[in-house]
């Protein structure tokens, strides 16, 4: 502890040495002054009491220095020399700094960003007690066709799992949040409700602020309706008034009493402002899976009980749908981290951009490093001064080293806020919800690791030139202006060729990403989507389980929105292309050669305008009218994927599902499909079904998942549709709300919302590390231009032309880009096909992208070095011979 | 170091106890103290006894204040705090203990004749 003081004390005497010098001198003097008087008491003549007295002391600057390392640390000392020399060179060479604290700004800030995401991501635990104890089961089928996923669980899998598996204390979610009306007074609100199990908030941890949770009794088939709010809802809604508990709210058309609220600043995994209990069996819902589970694991259990029970309990099964598509296959369950299972599906994205992000680092640190080399060559005879002046190796060393991190201090500072400002950015990008997490925070972590990487960039781009100076010949250091300039010409083509190879890289992969995106953009839609707007209702509601109700509300409103000026048609439908539909499993098909076939689609619900509000095209037979009502012949449509797929292009007139008849095909659209997802966009068999058809048995599960959407079409744009719109609905139910308003571009950039962030993010880094590679080749040939002044003078008064002196200059950089460029692109060939499953109608040697990529390089490589070789004009040999 | 050197480690103890048995002390009282004890067998070097002093009080077992000596000179005056008294407890076993040690050492025991 003293020694520590004593540090400590010595410390804090770094920046005060003035005073304390003073200090002692004043001690020291007063200290001699009374010798004297000793001396001179004892006798002593006043100038020999004075010499014996000095003779005494042993020196006054001896002791002063003997007094000085003791009161300050030597090495400090010196350090804080170095610093403030190093902040005066920077200062001086302001160029030069900017450059440096700009690049490390850039790749320290999007490494910053980047890190902030992994380490939300996939670092920080859970924000729940004992995150380690809670899991999520994954499926592994083995055999003939193997997968292995967090795999939805079906009701019998659920009741197995809550009653079988002690070790565990399990609870479900529905798949996702549902959009449902919530009146409170005279107010109607859209609000997210999630359906959860009675112990969903035991396994996560969360104990209502007030109130209780749902009890086991509570969620079972037909139990009560309730209620649990978020702390937002209660604080908006209710203004956090705690006489709701026990009280009725008004949701989906029906009373639900209130029974608790959440703790302020809780997330769950499926996020939602209110949560009902979901009543599983394995009826309805629990038919198919539709469920998601999470699981906390009891004190003293272990996961491998678990995981023994689990798959005890789920063998006991009747419906083993898993082994459907691999027969003769085994299925096994195990638990993982729920912080993997969240988060899985993002996991590789998220690393192959911190990879990219690794590979700008690396580029700035090639980059820092011969920028470095070229200023340290510079002060090659300045350097040798010191050394023959008799500075030791160690301080010349010591010297750079602080110099470099500083710059990579003030850099990382730098790059820390920047990538503040990318990160706050790349959130506003993301659409709501996409990522599992409620937030992503500059953390102790993140900053952290940017302090780390600055430190090890200076590391990285400090050893290189640092290592040069250990070969220093003096007699030809302090003698030569052009040093041993060289093997560092040598040294800098090497990094600048390693530089340009990942360069080469990202530019590429970027490039093909963004072929793909184009591709998605670009396909075509198989409906015209412009002039359409959309708005969604959610229909989860008591009212609408009757099937005179729900007809009523879609024949009046949209007859309602074709009253408005300029609107030409107008439809609802169950979903919109570009959106994911309803799968249907189980649809038969009763007559034709196909005939006792059972066949899965997606299936969506339309009134009779949905095809000419949107332009579908009807390619054979009729499309639906007025007169396909509840009491008329049942129809269907289906679509061109449909007919060719299972009835062979002989669709009119065939029978399916026993009483309906096609009566027609229409054309393809996109959506993002749900069968078999090939890519994100894509062509699905659908059928399509009068929505006054519809068995409204089946509205309560349906309008759980799926929010309907009006559609309208107008000739030309509409001022104040959207409000003409929300008007018409309320003419037929004015506690009916839209929950928004979608252009069909809006529909197609949200299910194109992953390739569209994987474009922009790579793109950023691609275009970073062209711009840094630009930069370094630059900066090399006008080094070199610089450094050979004088060569290129005496060349030219021999009579070497400028093109000549040119080439001879601007070769060793287009040498080094042409090296690079062949590296990235062999490398490429490898890496480029761990891309491949993020590519979409294109194949990863794509021509026109990699040709595209060399001509950028190539023509950024020629410019960066043609500029800074144009300086050669202008040198005037005369000029130049003369300076020597 | 002359054999009249004061050794680093013992002169800390000798300022402590000198500035016990004298109360605050002015850095050249301290020498001359030091010097008058021993009898003059030992010379306190500047060099030496300045640093020793500084970290005396890094190390917070003495404090120093400016003050007016006895005949009007404006001098530095350090006194004992209430860590050093404890220090001088430790640091005097510590010494008897070695001392003890050197001194079987500089007197052979019988049993080795």
């Amino acid at each position: 502890m003293r020694k520590l003081r004593a540090l400590l004390v010595r410390l804090w005497g770094l920046p005060r040495r003035n005073r304390e010098d003073r200090e002692f001198s004043e001690e020291l003097q007063s200290h001699l002054e009374m010798h004297i008087d000793e001396n001179i008491r004892t006798g002593m003549s006043p100038e020999q009491a004075r010499r014996e007295a000095l003779l005494k002391l042993g020196g006054i600057e001896a002791t002063t220095q003997a007094y000085r390392d003791q009161n300050t640390l030597p090495f400090f000392e010196t350090v804080w020399q170095d610093l403030r020399y190093a902040l005066r060179q920077l200062r001086h060479n302001p160029g030069f700094t900017v450059t440096v604290i700009l690049t490390l700004a850039l790749s320290i800030g999007a490494n910053t960003a980047i890190f902030s995401l992994v380490n939300a991501l996939l670092l920080k635990s859970l924000p729940y007690p004992h995150p380690e104890r809670m899991g999520a089961i994954y499926t592994r089928v083995t055999g003939p066709q193997p997968w292995e996923e967090r795999h939805h669980v079906d009701g019998e899998q659920w009741e197995l799992l809550r009653d079988n598996v002690p070790a565990l204390v399990s609870a479900i979610s529905g798949s996702r949040p549902s959009g449902v009306n919530l009146e409170s007074g005279s107010r109607v609100q859209y609000v997210q409700s999630a359906r959860v199990s009675a112990h969903y908030l035991d396994v996560l941890g969360v104990h209502p602020l007030i109130g209780r949770n749902f009890s086991e009794a509570e969620d079972l088939p037909h139990g009560p309706k309730l209620a649990l709010l978020s702390y937002n809802l209660w604080k908006n809604t209710f203004a956090a008034n705690a006489s709701i508990l026990g009280q009725s709210v008004l949701l989906k058309g029906e009373p639900y009493s209130v029974i608790g609220i959440l703790p302020d600043g809780t997330t769950t995994p499926i996020n939602a402002d209110l949560y009902i209990p979901i009543q599983a069996s394995r009826q309805g819902e629990g038919s198919g899976t539709n469920f998601v589970c999470v699981t906390r694991l009891r004190d003293g259990a272990t996961w491998q009980q678990a995981d023994t029970q689990i798959n005890h309990a789920w063998s006991l099964r009747a419906n083993k749908y898993e082994l459907a598509d691999s027969p003769g296959g085994q299925v096994t369950y195990y638990s993982v981290p729920l912080q993997k299972g969240e988060t899985d599906p993002l996991r590789p994205q998220v690393l192959t951009l911190m990879l990219a992000a690794g590979f700008i680092l690396l580029i700035a640190c090639a980059n820092l490093a011969g920028l470095t080399l070229v200023r340290l060559l510079r002060r090659t005879p300045e350097i040798a001064t010191r050394v023959a002046l008799g500075a030791s190796h160690w301080r010349v060393q010591q010297q750079l080293w602080v110099e470099n991190l500083v710059l990579a201090l003030a850099g990382g500072m730098a790059g820390v806020a920047a990538g503040f400002l990318a990160l706050r950015g790349l959130l506003l990008l993301l659409p709501e919800h996409f990522l599992p997490i409620a937030d992503v925070l500059l953390d102790s972590k993140v900053l952290v690791f940017a302090i780390v990487t600055s430190v090890a960039t200076s590391v990285l781009f400090g050893m290189l030139p640092a290592l040069t100076t250990r070969k220093l010949d003096l007699r030809s250091a302090i003698a030569s202006r052009e040093a041993t300039a060289r093997d560092r010409v040598q040294l800098r083509q090497i990094l600048i060729t390693g530089e340009m190879a990942l360069t080469v890289i990202l530019l590429a992969a970027c490039g093909l990403l963004i072929r793909s995106l184009i591709h998605l953009q670009t396909l075509p839609p198989g409906f015209n989507p412009t002039g359409v707007m959309t708005a969604r209702a959610s229909l989860d509601n008591v009212r609408y389980h009757d099937g005179v109700a729900f007809r009523k509300l879609l024949d009046d409103s949209t007859s309602a929105m074709r009253q408005i000026p300029g609107v030409t048609e107008a439809a609802v439908g169950l979903s919109l292309p570009y959106e994911r539909a309803l799968n249907e499993g189980g649809i038969e098909i009763n007559d034709g050669q196909e005939a006792g076939q059972k066949v899965m689609a997606d299936a969506v619900y339309v009134t009779p305008g949905y095809f000419a509000a949107l332009q579908i095209p009807v390619l054979e037979g009729r499309s639906f009218t007025e007169v396909d009502g509840p009491e008329a012949q049942h129809v269907v449509l289906v679509n061109q994927t449909f007919a060719h797929k299972f009835l062979h292009g002989n669709a009119i007139g065939r029978h399916l599902d026993k009483d309906m008849v096609v009566i027609g095909v229409v054309g393809d659209v996109a959506i993002a499909p749900g069968l078999s997802a090939l890519a994100p966009l894509m062509n699905e068999e659908t059928i399509y079904v009068p929505a006054a058809q519809m068995d409204a048995r089946q509205f309560s599960l349906l309008h759980v998942w799926f929010q309907p959407s009006w559609i309208v079409r107008t000739a030309h744009p509409i001022e104040g549709l959207t409000g003409q719109m929300q008007r018409a609905l309320a003419s037929v139910d004015p506690t009916l709300p839209f929950s928004g308003f979608y252009r069909m571009q809006d529909v197609q950039a949200k299910t194109l919302a992953m390739q569209r962030i994987e474009v922009a993010l790579l793109g950023t880094i691609a275009g970073l590390a062209l711009m840094l590679s630009t930069v370094g080749i630059f900066s090399l040939v006008a080094n070199i231009v610089a450094q050979k002044t004088r060569e290129i003078g005496i060349r030219m008064a021999l009579g070497s032309t400028i093109r000549e002196a040119m080439l001879n200059i601007g070769g060793p950089g287009l040498r080094a880009a042409a090296l690079g460029l062949s590296i990235g692109l062999i490398v490429s060939a490898a890496v480029l096909r761990a891309l491949r499953s993020a590519l979409y109608g294109i194949e990863v040697y794509d021509w026109p992208t990699l040709a595209t990529v060399v001509l950028v390089l190539v023509s950024v490589s020629v410019i960066a070095t043609v500029i800074p070789a144009l300086r050669i004009a202008r040198i005037d040999p005369a000029r130049t011979l003369r300076e020597e | 170091m002359g054999d009249n050197d004061v050794w680093q480690g013992t002169l800390a103890l000798m300022i402590l106890r000198t500035l016990e048995s004298m109360g605050p002390l002015h850095g050249y009282g301290i020498a001359r103290r030091i010097e008058q004890i021993s009898g003059d067998q030992l010379i306190v070097q500047y060099g030496t006894l300045y640093p020793a002093l500084l970290k005396l009080v890094q190390e917070g077992y003495i404090a120093s204040e400016w003050g007016v000596s006895d005949n009007n000179r404006r001098a530095r005056f350090y006194k004992l705090t209430r860590a050093g008294r404890r220090q001088i407890e430790k640091e005097s076993q510590r010494w008897e203990k070695a001392a003890a040690i050197l001194a079987r050492f500089s007197s052979p025991a019988e049993e080795s004749l």
